[in-house]
């Protein structure tokens, strides 16, 4: 155990030097406030351009504040998904490449110890980066519209989590089979991409598909009733995030750190 | 008393064998040294031998362990080009991996501080690492090496990348180091292995043409060896020497003819009666031991 | 005409500038970037949220 919290440590210490710390909370605000903002000023804005004609009258009906929340979740859906395969993709792939894993695994260091520190700091980031946009989107969505209930804010803040953490799961897995980062990076937006692809062309057959859970926590946002396949989903969600995580320890312990 | 034994070692990349099955064991305490050419498989013996990479065939013992043992705890490995988190300074990698070899953190601490001075970089241990240069590097490289007192320290072409004077001080750094640890290093510089070794394993195509002590070695290719300069044109020459039964090979080296016998007492005798005979102009007739050097061209030679 | 809320649009144009100036700190002390230094000063600078992203996401060269 104080091994792992070695490693662990060591995982919030060099996040806290390259800035990641900083930089993805930071991104995660921008991305969901813009939605609230520019809901809110874009008949102010359209208006004082004054590039509309005498008579003709757009009317935009002003969205809910439930739906301005959910457009602010499919940014972190979206980009949001992107940064963090972005960020994650290189974290065992890239020590292993540069050499610097052969190194610490010389050491009696257990590779479980070793991947899964790697993988809870990553989530924690994850988690907390999106605790704070979110909380931010929710917070402008209340004051430009109308006041999400908290408790609801916190369902879906918990769903759509359950989406990322499988996403950035996947993304940890591939970055321990693979040497490349790019490709670790490159196979998990394809996989991600795949899953709501396949699960939105089919979606009378995938209900208890992972990719559904954003859904459902929308219908949740909307109608504040729980749909009846969103314990499902996210139960699979669970399961398929520690198979992914499992053959990723598995796969990278069967690797030889040290090519010819 | 041996250490660690390897026996019957085998490794094939995509079908192709690299190492062709090794034999041998390192005693306790001694300085043994992997010599061969470059891709004669030094390195991939070292990474079997530090749980880096698994061996196709064979098994690697280490002494007092049972078969599942995690032996990293015994081993202290450097590799040939060792690398760091940038963003670490030197004292924080080595308490880093100090703890993670299961010290205590003050324990860390001691041993990371006291390893800096011993290796001589105490002086840049709160710089970032990525702003060492290529020998401190090596010298943090074997500080981490050192970090949880390991019983077998290997190093993979320690020297090669330094210059004379940083190649100087860790041959002494090693030779104060052999006190107290077995050592197996790799070179393919011979004369580093002559002065701090005991034990030598020559390998050469993933194989291992011949080892021992250095004294062994000495005694075993012990004056089997005649350097020959004449006054004028070696070559007039060879072709005799070249006839005689006790010579197996003869090189030229300027105006010297290198000449390896088989029998010592009758060659010299031989060489003499013809020299005596055929009236040579003899400038120096000398009968001298191999250098190590010798041992491996002809080793490799064979 | 518009009428801006400052009060809301202060805080977000604050971490904007936090973004960027922290790219900024980063760039000046790392030893390696991925193309050159000034072209991600440049980005950095110009390019409003995205650029210094793209530095963090991209620029920095890790080990």
């Amino acid at each position: 155990m104080s091994q792992w919290l070695t490693l662990f440590q060591k995982e919030l210490l060099e996040m806290w030097r390259n800035f990641k710390w900083i930089w993805v909370p930071i991104t995660f605000i921008l991305l969901g406030v813009q939605e609230p903002l520019s809901s809110h000023f874009m008949p102010q804005i359209i208006n004082s351009l004054g590039g509309l004609p005498d008579g003709a009258v757009i009317k935009i009906p002003p969205p809910s504040a439930q739906e301005v929340l959910i457009k602010g979740l499919s940014q972190y859906t979206s980009i949001g998904v992107l940064i963090i395969v972005l960020t994650t993709m290189g974290l065992l792939s890239g020590e292993r490449k540069s050499g610097v894993a052969a190194m610490i695994l010389v050491k009696p260091v257990s590779y479980e110890s070793y991947v899964t520190s790697k993988w809870v700091g990553a989530m924690l980031l994850m988690w907390g980066s999106f605790l704070i946009g979110y909380l931010a989107t929710w917070y402008y969505t209340g004051i430009l519209f109308k006041w999400v209930p908290i408790s609801d804010f916190f369902a879906s803040y918990f769903y759509y989590g359950l989406w990322l953490t499988l996403a950035l799961t996947v993304t940890i897995s591939l970055s321990a089979m693979f040497l490349t980062s790019g490709m670790a990076g490159f196979l998990s937006l394809a996989i991600v991409i795949l899953m709501n692809v396949v699960t939105s062309s089919l979606s009378n057959w995938m209900e208890w598909s992972p990719a559904q859970i954003t859904t459902y926590a929308n219908k949740l946002l909307l109608t504040g009733k729980i749909p009846d396949s969103l314990f499902p989903s996210s139960l699979l969600a669970l399961v398929c995030t520690i198979i992914f995580l499992l053959v990723g320890i598995f796969v990278f312990k069967r690797k030889e750190l040290a090519s010819s | 008393m041996s250490l660690i034994e390897i026996k019957g070692l085998k490794k094939s990349f995509q079908g192709r064998e690299v190492i062709k099955g090794l034999n041998f064991s390192l005693e306790k305490g001694k300085c043994t040294a992997l010599i061969g050419p470059n891709g004669a498989g030094k390195t991939t013996t070292l990474r079997m031998l530090s749980g880096l990479m698994n061996s196709t065939e064979g098994t690697i013992v280490f002494e007092g362990t049972k078969k599942g043992d995690d032996i990293r705890k015994f081993i202290g490995y450097l590799p040939q080009f060792p690398v760091f988190y940038d963003w670490m300074s030197g004292i924080e990698f080595l308490e880093y991996v100090g703890k993670l070899s299961g010290l205590s953190k003050k324990v860390a601490c001691e041993r990371a501080l006291h390893l800096l001075q011993v290796v001589g970089i105490i002086d840049a241990k709160k710089k970032r690492i990525g702003k060492y240069s290529g020998g401190m590097k090596q010298r943090l490289g074997i500080a981490q090496a050192l970090i949880h007192r390991p019983q077998l320290l290997m190093l993979d072409e320690p020297v090669s990348a330094l210059d004379p004077f940083g190649r100087r001080e860790i041959l002494e750094l090693l030779e104060k180091l052999k006190k107290e640890t077995t050592i197996l290093f790799s070179t393919h510089i011979l004369n580093d292995a002559e002065e701090i070794c005991n034990q030598i394993l020559f390998l050469h195509n993933g194989q291992l043409v011949e080892s021992g002590s250095m004294e062994e070695l000495r005694e075993r290719y012990q004056q089997s060896r005649i350097d020959i300069i004449f006054q004028n044109n070696e070559e007039n020459y060879k072709d005799v020497l070249k006839g005689l039964t006790e010579v197996e090979s003869i090189t030229s080296e300027g105006k010297q003819l290198r000449i390896y016998v088989n029998d010592i007492e009758l060659a010299r005798r031989e060489i003499l009666r013809e020299s005596m005979e055929r009236n040579w102009p003899l400038v120096k007739f000398e009968v001298s031991g191999m250098t190590l050097e010798d041992v491996f061209m002809k080793v490799v030679g064979k | 005409m518009i009428t801006i809320n400052w009060g809301l649009l202060a805080p977000i144009i604050i971490i904007q500038l936090i973004l960027l100036v922290v790219a900024l700190i980063d760039l000046v002390k790392i030893e390696k970037t991925n193309g050159p230094k000034w072209l991600w000063a440049i980005i950095i600078i110009v390019v409003n949220i995205i650029g210094p992203v793209l530095y963090f996401v991209i620029g920095r060269r890790n080990h």
